[in-house]
């Protein structure tokens, strides 16, 4: 007899549009982003300059999905302690119940699902802290991107007002020596090339971060057979009714 | 544990690269006052040993008054004055053989003596050079040997506490900093740097060697040569990266001294903004064509033809500060993107390894942090995402065997 199946609300309206607002943002960062490291395509040279721009819209593309991608992570920042529905700094802190269920999920991964001791209704502390490192990756774009950006603002002056530059002057200007001590550099003074370095380094990990949680999800669709990949689209998973 | 602290601290009270160009007027009537009772007291001064005297030299070189006026208000505009302030500087530029310039050279190859000597034909900046007291230099000097060392004992002596020392080159710190030694004494770099500089005014760091180690310090740097900045503690420090640098920078600088008795306003490397606050992207005149994603493909296509911008094959004007792309070189006569090719960023930090490779960042070798294999950014990172492909898809085919295993079982 077919099992009866609950449904489980995971994701909010709001996580779900904020999920896909930043994927798509990531996107238009990483190829307008590896296009500013190094421009891969040409454009016509018979096009005169002002027809093309091609540059300054892949910076402008750049800068506008930056600055979106940094106003959610500031809410979502203020989600892993206030949010109504789930807060996700109680599956971070290393409590025994949270530690146990880590185990557990990277367990049932290696396993590939042969053992799954952990209750998967709910977001796991496995999850939370994959997450958590996407987080702090995303908060290191955030302040490097600033900091390169800022340079362009040389002069202290900006259309907003000079709170602006002096802000992220004294927001993130400690990214220089922590870029040249992340990236170990020799040298006796770091530069803003290491900030470079470590913007661009930083993309390919959030690369690698985004295959692993694309193939996961998708894993745990197939295998642990609760629908999993439809949370971030309806916002629900469907679990057995002896375990929901 | 206070170390610790004291770094924090550093690290979040760093001053930047801003450029306030307007301070108001009650400011600058205030420094006015200051500068021109210090003109009207270094006037009464009889100068130092340097008897030559501007005007002749200026007439001598053909350049007339007008000229040198014209000159003067470039410099007060550089050092961002008021224009009232141009009678001031050109006064100060009068008086520069007041200043007791020491010059002494460690781990370089002469190029800033070189860049002040060999200009096309001698203008105002280079002139002004001449004239300042310069009580010792290795390289200009007729004196060697025993003889040079009792010259530079008695310029320490005669004026101690009031003498500039500039610094050109860097010091080597491997061996004991036995890598480098001067003079009958076999005294090291690091000594004699100490040395003099201990009753120095103001310690002037000219050129990418002595400010960040320069060529010298590039990797692997085996006689782990630094800068000065970073032996030398307790003494106002003025750097003047580049390379070489631009002798209108030191002239600023000079003038900046004599006309205010202080140094001037630094950013966070220690280097003067009126000359290191400005990114040379932003005043290039090829920056249309970075912004159309115009670009110099290879040397000699038709881009290059048509001046495009030089991003492409290496040009590091996006992150590099310094106001050639303003100034230029040699008077005004032209810069390295003027002549059709990149920037090196020679004024940043370690500009040898991380700014100088020719090609865009995304595309240059770039150490690992254990010292080994040099790769790319991007080929460090696809080698990261295709090790992550790999992993993934040993995975799902181990988990749809297991699967597949599974069902068979229940069957």
């Amino acid at each position: 007899m077919k099992p009866e199946y609950k449904q489980v609300k995971r994701m909010t309206t709001f996580m779900r549009i904020n999920h896909w607002v930043v994927a798509i943002c990531m996107v238009a960062a990483v190829i307008t982003g590896l296009y500013i490291g190094h421009p891969y395509y040409q454009t016509y040279i018979a096009d005169p300059a002002v027809d093309k721009y091609v540059m300054a819209w892949n910076r402008w593309i750049h800068f506008m999905v930056a600055i979106i991608f940094d106003v959610s992570s500031i809410v979502i920042a203020y989600l892993y302690f206030f949010s109504r529905f789930e807060k996700p700094y109680k599956k971070l802190i290393p409590t025994a119940a949270n530690l146990k269920e880590f185990f557990e999920v990277i367990l049932n991964l290696v396993t590939l699902n042969r053992r799954k001791k952990f209750d998967s209704t709910h977001s796991d502390s496995f999850n939370t802290v994959f997450f958590l490192v996407f987080h702090l990756m995303l908060v290191w774009m955030l302040l490097t991107g600033l900091q390169l950006y800022v340079h362009g603002l040389a002069s202290g002056l900006s259309s907003i007002g000079n709170w602006w530059p002096w802000m992220l002057h004294l927001v993130t200007d400690w990214t220089v020596p922590v870029s040249g001590w992340l990236i170990g550099t020799t040298a006796p003074t770091a530069s803003i090339m290491d900030v470079r370095v470590s913007h661009h380094l930083t993309m390919w990990l959030i690369l690698v971060w985004v295959a692993f949680h694309i193939y996961y999800q998708v894993w745990r669709t197939i295998y642990w057979k609760e629908g999993d990949i439809s949370i971030v689209v309806g916002g629900s998973k469907f679990v057995k009714d002896d375990k929901a | 544990m206070a170390d610790r602290i004291e770094g924090v601290k550093k690290l979040f009270t760093s001053k930047s690269a801003r450029v306030d160009t307007n301070r108001g007027d009650a400011h600058y009537e205030r420094l006015f006052q200051i500068c021109q009772t210090r003109i009207e007291a270094l006037k009464t001064q009889t100068p130092q040993q340097n008897r030559l005297h501007i005007d002749d030299l200026l007439e001598d070189q053909g350049i007339s008054r007008r000229d040198f006026m014209k000159w003067a208000s470039a410099v007060t505009g550089m050092l961002m004055l008021p224009s009232s302030f141009t009678p001031l500087v050109a006064d100060a530029a009068l008086l520069m053989n007041r200043a007791p310039v020491i010059w002494i050279e460690l781990s370089d190859c002469a190029g800033n003596t070189e860049a002040i000597l060999r200009s096309d034909g001698p203008k105002i900046d280079e002139i002004l050079l001449d004239i300042i007291s310069l009580e010792f230099n290795e390289t200009i000097m007729s004196a060697s040997g025993h003889q040079a060392e009792k010259q530079l004992e008695d310029a320490m002596h005669t004026f101690k506490d009031k003498y500039l020392l500039f610094v050109e080159g860097a010091i080597p710190m491997g061996l004991d900093g036995q890598y480098g030694t001067i003079g009958a004494h076999a005294e090291t770099f690091y000594d004699h740097l100490m040395r003099i500089s201990k009753h120095a005014a103001a310690v002037v760091a000219v050129g990418s060697c002595a400010t960040f180690g320069g060529v010298p310090a590039a990797s692997p740097n085996p006689t782990q040569a630094v800068g000065v900045m970073d032996v030398l503690k307790g003494k106002p420090l003025i750097n003047i990266p580049a390379c070489p640098a631009n002798p209108a920078n030191m002239v600023g600088v000079i003038i900046h001294y004599i006309l205010t008795g202080q140094i001037p306003e630094l950013d966070s490397l220690l280097r003067p903004k009126f000359a290191f606050g400005y990114r040379i992207h932003d005043n290039c005149e090829r920056r249309a064509h970075f912004d159309a994603g115009e670009f110099v493909e290879e040397w000699g296509d038709d881009g290059a033809k048509n001046n495009f911008c030089l991003y492409k094959v290496g040009c590091k004007g996006p992150m590099t500060f310094n106001n050639c792309s303003i100034i230029r070189y040699n008077e005004g006569v032209n810069w390295p993107i003027g002549v059709g090719r990149g920037c090196i960023g020679c004024s940043e930090p370690d500009f040898w390894d991380k700014y100088a490779y020719e090609r865009p960042m995304a595309d240059a070798n770039i150490k690992a942090p254990t010292g080994g294999v040099e790769k790319t950014v991007d080929e460090f990172g696809l080698g990261l995402l295709t090790a992550a492909g790999i992993g993934i898809g040993i995975h799902a085919a181990a988990s749809l065997a297991a699967g597949k295993k599974e069902e068979s079982g229940e069957a």
